[in-house]
């Protein structure tokens, strides 16, 4: 007979593995990946380079970011560290500005735009519109503008993650329950008091998703104009890595990329639920 | 209030938006002209204009708009097929997809389009590595809405199915994946305006292609006001390809 | 008592859910027969095991003691004689309203035309006509609860089983509503079980009420309601009804107060000192 029983509870029966059906099937599938891969890799079917095996992967991952290739000055200290690191350090420093830059702006022209109706209804449109464009084919303008250096590359960062933010900082000042607005006014609270005690704590979520989501694109945008025209960052190894044919460098770059990128979505996913 | 009245006000604000921002392509033209801005890094909003002729006669903007457009067309319909069904295979088993949900949104996050230079080792400077990072970097919303969409189903609705003695395969068809269907369609929407702009994008990078490969090309001639040119046709197909998907998606949910 | 062979009978229901707080009986021991052509209301504060009794009467909840037998089958699972109204929003927002009625028919395999047809005649009853092609998105809420009692009836069920199907609706709607329903029932002499917290909405519709205690739900006691038939929502200002509100809600208000003092004590105020 169908159970829609839904605080019946099944308990555990004594001497249950420690690993949850869910863990083990995990195993198995990343089990079958890995092997799948192995038999590309070692079959040739495809240009050998194309699909190292793991090991090799694995030995490119150790040296990228194990072995000190690269001599840094810091505060009058000599020091030897994997490349990687410096790599990641320029890259990350592009993006942070980017998205602090484009985060704060998105912000502010969202908070505007979300309290003025006109404004909204005379301007947000081109905002929504130009939102899924591809904002790399601007890299040409913002070389010229700014130069070949890390700027034109935290301006590519800026660009791209305003509009998801002034899209959700609008769109999240519309969705605050309009009594709590009224409760504002009637303690009198001045415009800032407004924004800080009132709009902002009510907005956290959407803004917290909008700015999840400014990360991602600043991230995309900033390693995508250092793979065209850079001479550091993470971007750069990529294509570095291509120019030279060293495929195994690649992948370790490429992984490397991905888990940290998803390892910082999740922790601001983390953040957004307080 | 009249019918008029009404939609004069509606008017209103966009009008004043798109006057602001004539009137700031007119001050550009001014401040460039007298000289205050430097017309080697932005050009004459009418040098622009002008340009957009030249680009149309001698820059086959035709057989590359459609070229842009079949590698949209062929990754979105890879992404659609693929997408949709591998979210109904995650779905039908439920330890597969609680296995593997977190896994696919994980991955949704990744920037996945930096892959680009290994598929151009694999296929080589050619239309398929382009449509082959837009269907990887765009999959991942496909099937995460798919999945949404099924696992979302209302429990009342299932319990109705119950009640009339629907049999599986009948409970599936008639009731969840119609009820899911909306927010597959968001999923596929989603996706297809990904592809597009990393289609474009990559098309950019790599230096082949349609519309993207148009603002490389004419960006490394030097060719300025043919550059902005060229981008604001990508931004032109791109805001059509967006309310087009719009309004289709709108059409194609009844009563919404 | 009715002299009638009974078409519904509860035997002995006890369902026992395990709770973070340990086993909770939902319903002890409730035992009740429904005659053919009867309206019987199950009624009872909230927590008292209602909806318990509803899932289990349709089939849709096992794992209970005692019985439950239509026609003197005993059901396993949904059973082809029993149709349910749910409470929640249930049509298909895919589906036209026509559509939605002719479900059943159309799993039974109704030819398309047939179907359509059969399935007009019931939006007729429902007093939707007109209707027939626009989707629910475009009708309001106690629309929406006609076309999925028109869907249920569709199916011509032997047993009409409904969870305060009206609960979302306001009390006018209500009313008139349930004019709907006298008329229906009376219409087609259906057998109607109805499950609902509401005492002017039971009083009107039904010929007998059971009272249920607070968790665990028992019976606590059966009222037959003598007021004349054919009714309608003119009833509610009659004499009689207005004394049979009152002696039901005198058991109900006894119940309802546990009820209300128990979500208290689980909540846990602190004690002031």
């Amino acid at each position: 007979m169908a159970q829609t029983g839904h605080l019946t509870r099944t308990s555990m029966a004594a001497g249950e593995p420690w690993l949850s059906p869910v863990t083990r099937l995990r195993i198995i599938i990343l089990g079958a990946v890995i092997g799948t891969w192995e038999l590309v890799a070692a079959s040739g079917l495809l240009l050998r380079d194309v699909v190292p095996s793991t090991l090799t992967i694995g030995r490119a991952l150790v040296e990228l970011l194990g072995h000190p290739d690269l001599k840094v000055t810091l505060a009058g200290y000599v020091l030897w560290i994997p490349a990687f690191y410096w790599h990641l350090y320029v890259t990350v420093s592009e993006v942070a500005i980017g998205l602090v830059i484009g985060g704060t702006m998105g912000l502010a022209v969202g908070l505007l735009l979300g309290a003025n109706p006109f404004l909204a209804k005379a301007f947000e449109r081109f905002l929504y519109y130009l939102g899924p464009t591809p904002k790399i084919v601007f890299f040409p303008v913002m070389i010229m503008w700014f130069g070949v250096g890390p700027e034109s590359k935290i301006a590519m960062g800026t660009l791209s993650c305003f509009f998801p933010i002034v899209l959700s900082a609008a769109a999240g000042m519309r969705q605050i329950e309009s009594v709590l607005i009224r409760v504002g006014r009637s303690f009198r609270l001045n415009t800032w008091q407004m924004v800080t005690k009132i709009y902002l704590p009510a907005m956290r979520e959407p803004i917290v998703n909008g700015v999840r989501l400014g990360m991602g694109v600043a991230m995309i945008g900033t390693l995508l104009a250092e793979t065209k025209l850079s001479n550091k960052g993470v971007g750069f190894m990529i294509i570095d890595a291509y120019n030279t044919f060293d495929m195994p460098r690649m992948y370790a770059v490429l992984l490397t990329l991905f888990v940290i990128a998803i390892g910082a979505n999740t922790l601001v996913g983390r953040a957004s639920r307080g | 209030m009249s019918a008029g009245a009404t939609i004069r006000r509606e008017a209103v604000p966009i009008v004043f938006g798109v006057a602001c921002l004539l009137a700031l392509v007119a001050l550009i033209e001014v401040l460039i002209r007298m000289g205050w801005i430097n017309p080697f890094i932005v050009p004459k909003p009418t040098d622009i204009v002008m340009s957009f002729e030249r680009i149309i006669m001698e820059e086959n903007i035709l057989p590359r708009f459609f070229l842009t457009c079949g590698e949209a067309l062929m990754a979105s319909l890879m992404l659609s097929v693929a997408g949709i069904s591998i979210g109904v295979l995650l779905h039908r088993s439920r330890i597969v997809r609680l296995a593997t949900e977190t896994w696919v949104a994980a991955v949704a996050s990744a920037p996945l389009v930096l892959m680009y230079p290994l598929f151009l080792v694999i296929f080589g400077r050619s239309a398929w590595t382009i449509i082959m990072i837009a269907f990887v970097s765009a999959l991942p919303p496909v099937i995460l809405k798919t999945l949404e969409g099924l696992s979302g189903t209302r429990p009342v609705l299932i319990n109705v199915g119950r009640s009339f003695k629907l049999t599986p395969s009948q409970l599936y068809w008639k009731i969840l994946f119609p009820s899911a269907l909306p927010t597959i369609f968001v999923g596929v929407r989603l996706g297809m305006i990904f592809a597009l702009i990393n289609i474009v994008g990559v098309e950019f990078l790599i230096n082949f292609g349609g519309l993207g490969q148009l603002v490389n090309e004419l960006a490394e001639r030097y060719d300025l006001p043919g550059t902005y040119a060229a981008i604001c046709f990508v931004i032109l197909v791109s805001v059509l390809f967006f309310i087009g998907t719009e309004r289709i998606e709108r059409w194609l949910r009844p009563g919404t | 008592m009715p002299a009638a062979d009974p078409i519904l009978v509860v035997e002995n229901i006890v369902k026992r859910f395990e709770t973070q707080d340990g086993v909770l009986t939902a319903v002890d021991d409730v035992s009740f027969n429904v005659v053919p052509g009867e309206f019987l209301s199950v009624i009872g504060p909230s927590g008292c095991g209602k909806s318990t009794l509803f899932n289990v009467i349709g089939g849709l909840m096992g794992g209970y003691d005692g019985r439950v037998t239509v026609g003197g089958e005993t059901i396993r699972g949904p059973h082809a004689s029993i149709g349910m109204i749910f409470q929640e929003e249930s049509t298909f927002p895919w589906r036209t309203v026509i559509d939605n009625v002719a479900f059943p028919l159309e799993i039974a395999g109704m030819g398309k035309a047939e179907r359509i047809e059969r399935g007009r005649h019931f939006i007729d009853l429902v007093g939707l006509n007109g209707f027939e092609r626009r989707y629910p998105a475009e009708l309001s809420g106690g629309m929406r609860q006609r076309v999925s009692m028109a869907r249920t009836l569709a199916s011509e069920p032997k047993i009409l089983l409904m969870d305060e199907p009206f609960a979302a609706l306001d009390e006018q709607t209500r009313l008139l509503l349930g004019d709907k329903v006298l008329q229906i029932q009376q219409d087609l002499k259906q057998t109607t079980l109805l499950i609902t917290h509401n005492l002017t909405e039971a009083v009107q519709l039904s010929d007998r009420i059971l009272v249920m205690t607070y968790r665990p739900g028992k019976l606590k006691r059966l009222v037959e309601i003598k007021l004349p038939r054919p009714r309608t929502s003119e009833i509610v200002s009659s004499d009689d009804f207005g004394r049979y509100v009152a002696q039901i809600w005198s058991d109900l208000r006894e119940e309802a107060t546990k009820g209300l003092k128990d979500d208290e004590a689980r909540r846990g105020g602190e004690k002031s000192s």
